[in-house]
């Protein structure tokens, strides 16, 4: 059996920080997981139904007790309902992100947003084509006023389709068109699930999971993206910059504070409070050489890509990085911060805040972060952060060194290393050096030894010539890993080693946080584009081999709508209908051309990617060859 | 005589039968009231995880010898024939532990009862839900499992029911023993708790 006093994670600092917690008489994530063992059937099956209050219900899986809830909602309807209500909110917090930014964006146009700035008014301008809003003549401003006004539309009821669907590759947009997937609004799409899985609505279970399809979409390609662009606009396009991660980025000698979250909105802010000279000072009056800000989670990805800021973490670290002592203040906005990291800080002298009008936390203290008072609360919270240094109990543990690494591959960065334009990644796909791509995604969950599975997917696939980009959570496991260096390189297979030598590039590329999954749907439309075929078409996968969340659901949900085969690590809680399984696996393959597929055993879904892509090869008449 | 009957191959883990055998033992006799009262009714019932973290409704088996009721030197444990079940005599226990020492399958808790003497804790096991019995009404552990992992029958009937299905299972091989969703759903747990182990 698991036995979480027993190696939980691939890394070392995870299971030496651990051993540290439980010295420490700390509770984590792993411990939890054991309590709840074991975790209920129905729900873990997807069979159970609490929308109505005629029920809470629950269906029999072995088929003798009751076969449908007080409604009347078989197995089919309650485990759809219930999927899709996962979309919508996975689609519904991407989402909300990406409206934030689009406030700031807004509140920079009128001079609200004290602090913030547009450091790209290239992208600002192409945006601003994009969506039909006039350039000529008008400040930068008043384009972002514009672009901003025209983004809120998207969120909306007015339009007949969200306006970035137009960047995906027409042959795929005509798929959409037949099947009715074009999402209209992206609130609409989340409001309309919620209300199809309303009691007595829709009650056909394929019809409610394409709508979860179209709502999936409204986020891929509405939400998400926007909050991408606008992070972009905001604080630039990410380009390539060396960096480090793990739990040895904090520094014994140093103040440190750590972003956890989501939103670059707080984290840019207080990643400039510091280097303000004033708190500087302030760190070496207190005996610090200095303010040393690292990330963990999305947040932290945000940070890595624009300004090349260490990561410590990802998702199963958060709780254990605290447990090093040697963090002075944890910053949080929203999403994916377990409400337990405030109870493991009041073991240390660690101070949490939170940031967020929307994300309110147990044992944290409240300093509400807004655009047009960012700047100065982030001076406050970080001079807090800075006197907490003299609090620090003993000498911290930090139990590694750094692992170097590269980030902020944006597909600006990409197309522009491949000097302008995709075809030199084409030609070698075609020529066969590179079989393919997997874009690997997604979060750790404690039922997957952490960062197992995305390390050795990852390893398996760079080993066959297969590039991988990804984002999140993988990011981090991949950069502990090693995989980010351009000497990394020599763990690829021949061809891709020849590539990334040729480039200059690791065969690992980090596109950014969970919302910068787009970049990845932007990067293979382009791809489509410059072979003038589909999205399905492409050599190409998804993989989420770790995942927990809801966003993730929506996520994988857009993969597949947008044509690209993805794979899962654990089971999504649907295994109470076998229709909604098989039309999942299989059945999408005739409507969007790609379906999902759940395997656990990395090594097993190494060579079901590897097949897949081996597959679009001999369908695009390039060599191909069987794996098994 | 019916008696609960266990087939853990049917437990889904979702421990409603915890809640529902500790509502049975409460004063209220209802969830929410329940939870409400001191002392809090406990379950009589135990669903534990197994290897791949399935369930397991883990119950008083009424041995008969006891190896309670012959551990007990106060004498509080006996056996009720009637109805096959091994009681405790709250009056004459004297919270020793014996019993819960004694009992293969630790079942045997201690803890001060909303039915039992006021302000000491003795031991607490499960009764066969006599009380509901006496009532016309099955044990309640039973009432609640909707999937057939718990069952209240003459144990003749549960064996020629196991017997036939054994039999059709083997006669009839692709007719699958476990619907498929189960079958998919265990074995991804088990592929998951097993990479934990490489």
């Amino acid at each position: 059996m698991f036995d979480p006093r027993d190696n939980v994670s691939v890394t070392q600092d995870a299971n030496r920080l651990l051993a540290k917690a439980r010295q420490d008489g700390i509770e984590t994530v792993w411990q939890r997981h054991e309590a709840q063992q074991p975790q209920c059937g129905f729900c873990d099956m997807g069979l159970s139904c609490r929308i109505c209050v005629m029920g809470p219900c629950r269906v029999d899986p072995f088929g003798q007790g009751p076969q449908s809830g007080v409604c009347g909602a078989d197995a089919d309807i309650i485990v759809a309902r219930n999927l899709c209500r996962m979309i919508a909110a996975g689609a519904a917090s991407h989402s909300d992100h990406g409206r934030d930014l689009v406030e700031v964006l807004a509140g920079v146009a009128d001079g609200s947003a004290v602090g913030y700035q547009i450091r790209d008014e290239a992208k600002l301008k192409r945006l601003a084509k994009e969506y039909g809003v006039a350039t000529a003549d008008k400040t930068a401003l008043a384009i972002a006023a514009d672009l901003a006004d025209a983004m809120m539309e998207d969120y909306g009821m007015r339009r007949k389709a969200i306006r970035l669907v137009e960047r995906a590759p027409k042959k795929r947009r005509a798929v959409w068109e037949k099947v009715g997937l074009i999402p209209r609004g992206i609130d609409r799409e989340t409001s309309e699930m919620m209300h199809r899985t309303h009691m007595g609505v829709d009650n056909n279970w394929q019809s409610l999971l394409l709508q979860g399809l179209r709502n999936a979409l409204s986020d891929g390609w509405g939400g998400s993206m926007i909050a991408t662009e606008v992070s972009d606009i905001l604080f630039g396009v990410p380009t390539p910059r060396p960096t480090a991660v793990n739990a040895g980025v904090l520094k014994a000698d140093q103040v440190n504070i750590v972003v956890h979250g989501h939103n670059p909105v707080v984290s840019e802010m207080v990643s400039a409070a510091c280097q303000s000279p004033e708190l500087l000072d302030l760190a070496r009056a207190k005996g610090a050489v200095g303010i040393n800000l690292v990330g963990v989670c999305c947040t932290g990805n945000e940070l890595l890509m624009r300004r090349g800021i260490a990561m410590a973490g990802n998702h199963l670290m958060t709780e254990l990085i605290l447990s090093t002592g040697a963090v002075e203040m944890m910053i949080v906005d929203y999403q994916c911060i377990m409400p337990s990291v405030g109870k493991v800080a009041c073991g240390y002298h660690t101070k949490m805040v939170s940031t967020s009008d929307k994300a309110k936390f147990p044992h944290m203290e409240h300093v509400e972060f807004h655009p047009h008072n960012a700047r100065e609360k982030a001076m406050t919270v970080v001079r807090a952060a800075v006197e907490n240094f003299a609090n620090r109990k003993g000498q911290p543990f930090i139990p590694v060194e750094p692992q170097a690494a590269v980030g902020g591959f944006s597909v600006e960065t990409i197309i522009g290393a491949l000097g302008g334009t995709p075809a030199p990644l084409i030609d070698a796909i075609k020529a066969g050096k590179i079989r393919g791509a997997v874009g690997i995604v997604g979060c750790n969950n404690p039922k997957i030894k952490h960062d197992y599975g995305h390390v050795t997917l990852t390893r398996r696939l760079i080993e066959n010539d297969i590039l991988v980009v990804d984002t999140g959570c993988v990011s981090v496991a991949t950069a502990k890993a090693g995989f980010k260096v351009p000497e990394a390189a020599a763990m690829a297979g021949p061809g891709l080693k020849e590539i990334c030598g040729a480039l200059g590039i690791p065969p690992v590329l980090h596109m950014g946080s969970c919302v910068d999954n787009v970049r990845i749907l932007v990067l293979v439309s382009a791809l489509a584009d410059a072979l003038g075929v589909d999205i399905c078409d492409l050599p190409v996968a998804g993989s989420a081999p770790e995942w927990y969340s809801e966003k993730a659901v929506t996520i994988g949900v857009y993969f597949v709508a947008s044509g690209v085969t993805t794979h899962l690590g654990p089971m999504p809680p649907i295994a109470g209908s076998m229709n909604v399984v098989n039309l999942l696996t299989e059945g999408l393959k005739d409507v969007v051309g790609a379906s999902f597929a759940v395997e656990p055993d990395p090594e097993k879904a190494a060579v079901f990617l590897r097949n897949t892509i081996e597959g679009k090869r001999k369908a695009l008449g390039l060599d191909w060859r069987a794996v098994v | 005589m019916k008696q609960v009957i266990v087939h853990p191959e049917r437990c889904v883990g979702c421990m409603q039968c915890m809640l529902a055998c500790a509502t049975a033992h409460s004063r209220s006799g209802t969830l929410l009231a329940a939870c409400q009262e001191r002392p809090r009714p406990n379950p009589r019932i135990h669903v534990g995880a197994g290897r791949f973290n399935e369930g397991f409704p883990n119950r008083c088996r009424h041995c008969d010898p006891a190896p309670c009721q012959m551990a007990c030197l106060a004498g509080a444990i006996y056996r009720r024939e009637s109805t096959a079940t091994v009681l405790v005599n709250p009056d004459r226990c004297i919270n020793c532990a014996s019993c819960a020492m004694a009992c293969p399958y630790g079942v045997i808790r201690f803890h001060e009862d909303p039915l039992g003497p006021a302000g000491w804790a003795i031991a607490i096991k499960c009764d066969n839900c006599g009380a509901r019995v006496a009532k016309g009404l099955i044990p309640a552990c039973v009432e609640t499992c909707k999937t057939g992992a718990l069952t209240y029958e003459e144990m003749d009937d549960a064996m020629a029911r196991k017997t036939r299905a054994v039999a059709r299972s083997l006669s009839a091989p692709d007719r699958p023993a476990m619907p498929a969703g189960v079958v998919l759903l265990t074995s991804i747990k088990q592929a998951e708790m097993q990479l934990g182990e490489r």
